[in-house]
């Protein structure tokens, strides 16, 4: 027990290295938060341009560009995708955290995209035709009478991907960013001593994500209000 | 037909096929004022078909639907407009489960600026006074049984204030005991003088309360006529025969 406190000490008092775990806590909290913005946008623009396309014909291209870009992110590692991000494509931006938030956007678009897809096509056809019927233009039906539905249906797979996303932003390191796994390793180096290090990461990880489902399990308890 | 009032919707030649299979034949009718048209035939015979096509939600592939003097067929018109003024009830109902049953009534009126908030609230309570179901206003229609979900769907399209009222088998799907809940307020609602037309299989209804049967088969009208006619002396040999098996 003793030896346990003195790591402990060792790992994170010392030299004030908890910093480096808080310092990498907040930039992976917020190169999640932002790629999931960036996801959702862009993932809800795709499931409607494929949607649209799957059910009422029209946007050919779009849709073809659609299909490209989800097979290209669907088939790469994100690892790969963040480098190519950043030594390749995104090149004159400086600000490491940004890049990131985006090389993760767009590959969670990808899968948000395929979540959402599926909950607009599980909708029954009859309630875009009886939202029709009353005169309500596609836009409408789809806003008020549509998307409510699928999200509601999609909600425990989209809690997933981002979930998954979450943890998927260890990589960061990849490209020089102190996240939370980098601090980690950053404090592992200079103690030579993994256990508390990798368990403290692990640790908050694990708690970060049992927070998230705790409040998506809240999110669905008020959606599925009009079902009593 | 019967010199009853103005032609609401008059439609010429229509056609629909998906493929090589012709759905509907080149249909020519007309719908006027005030009347209660019965739509009857076997299944597959292209009555619905040709009902959805009244508000265009099946699109045709040839022919004109005039839908007071204006041919909603033409691209440049705003179906959207038209729609508003032909009110439809589908066999399932088709409420929208993440609305209350008054939320389902308002929702249309207020999106397309027909009424204000305050406007569509007083006319959802009518509406659902009149159907018999003000006490389920703020329930959702998860609660509700199948007859009940119909009224309220009679009562959304009620709400847009329609000149015409388009029923596509609206008791099919529904148990044998709620059907009556559902006839006698289209009963009312013919009554009042509203224009309807109803796809159905319930020959009672019909021969009771339409001023005009019609016979779709085969994509066409074979027959068409008043009830007391339609009913006691059918040409049609395909009619005979199916009205030989349901009456």
């Amino acid at each position: 027990m003793d030896t346990l406190i003195n790591k402990f000490q060792q790992n994170f008092i010392e030299d004030d290295r908890y910093m480096y775990l808080l310092k990498g806590f907040g930039n992976t909290l917020l190169i999640t938060l932002l790629a999931v913005i960036i996801g959702i946008i862009l993932g809800f623009l795709i499931a409607m341009v494929r949607s649209t396309h799957d059910k009422h014909g029209g946007l050919t291209v779009l849709n073809a560009v659609c299909r490209v870009y989800l097979t290209v992110i669907r088939g790469t590692p994100t690892v790969i995708q963040l480098m190519i991000m950043y030594y390749i494509i995104l090149t004159t931006l400086s600000n490491k955290i940004v890049v990131a938030a985006i090389a993760f956007g767009l590959n969670s678009a990808a899968y948000v995209a395929e979540i959402v897809r599926s909950g607009i096509m599980s909708v029954d056809e009859g309630q875009f035709e009886a939202g029709r019927s009353l005169g309500l233009n596609y836009g409408q039906t789809m806003k008020l009478i549509i998307m409510p539905q699928a999200f509601k249906n999609v909600l425990p797979a989209l809690a997933n991907e981002f979930i998954t996303l979450l943890k998927e932003t260890s990589v960061s390191g990849y490209i020089g960013i102190m996240d939370l796994t980098r601090g980690g390793d950053i404090i592992r180096s200079g103690t030579y001593e993994p256990f508390m290090p990798l368990i403290g990461v692990a640790v908050i990880y694990l708690l970060l994500v049992m927070l998230l489902t705790a409040g998506v399990h809240k999110l669905e308890e008020r959606l599925r209000t009009n079902e009593r | 037909m019967s010199g009853k009032g103005q032609i609401l919707i008059q439609v010429k030649d229509l056609r629909k096929s998906f493929g090589d299979h012709n759905v509907l034949d080149g249909i020519s009718t007309e719908i006027c004022q005030g009347e209660v048209v019965a739509i009857i035939g076997p299944s597959g015979c292209g009555k619905s078909t040709f009902l959805r096509s009244l508000n265009l939600l099946e699109e045709p592939s040839g022919g004109v639907i005039l839908f007071e003097g204006t041919d909603i067929t033409d691209k440049s018109v705003d179906i959207n407009k038209m729609r508003q003024k032909i009110g439809m009830v589908f066999q399932q109902f088709n409420l929208f489960p993440n609305h209350t049953v008054k939320g389902n009534i308002m929702l249309s009126p207020v999106q397309t600026g027909l009424m204000s908030k305050e406007q569509a609230s007083q006319r959802a309570d009518e509406l659902l006074e009149r159907v018999g179901l003000l006490e389920k206003a703020d329930t959702y229609p998860a609660m509700l049984s199948g007859g009940q979900k119909q009224r309220i769907a009679i009562a959304r399209a009620l709400a847009m204030n329609p000149d015409v009222m388009l029923f596509d088998e609206p008791t099919s799907a529904l148990d044998p005991e709620m059907v009556g809940e559902v006839l006698e307020l289209m009963k009312e609602l013919a009554a009042d003088g509203m224009t309807m037309a109803v796809v159905t299989h319930e020959m009672g209804f019909a021969r009771e309360v339409a001023s005009r049967v019609m016979f779709i088969n085969d994509g066409q009208i074979q027959e068409e006529n008043t009830p007391e006619e339609f009913f006691a002396n059918p040409k049609n040999p395909r009619l005979c025969d199916f009205l030989s098996k349901v009456l």
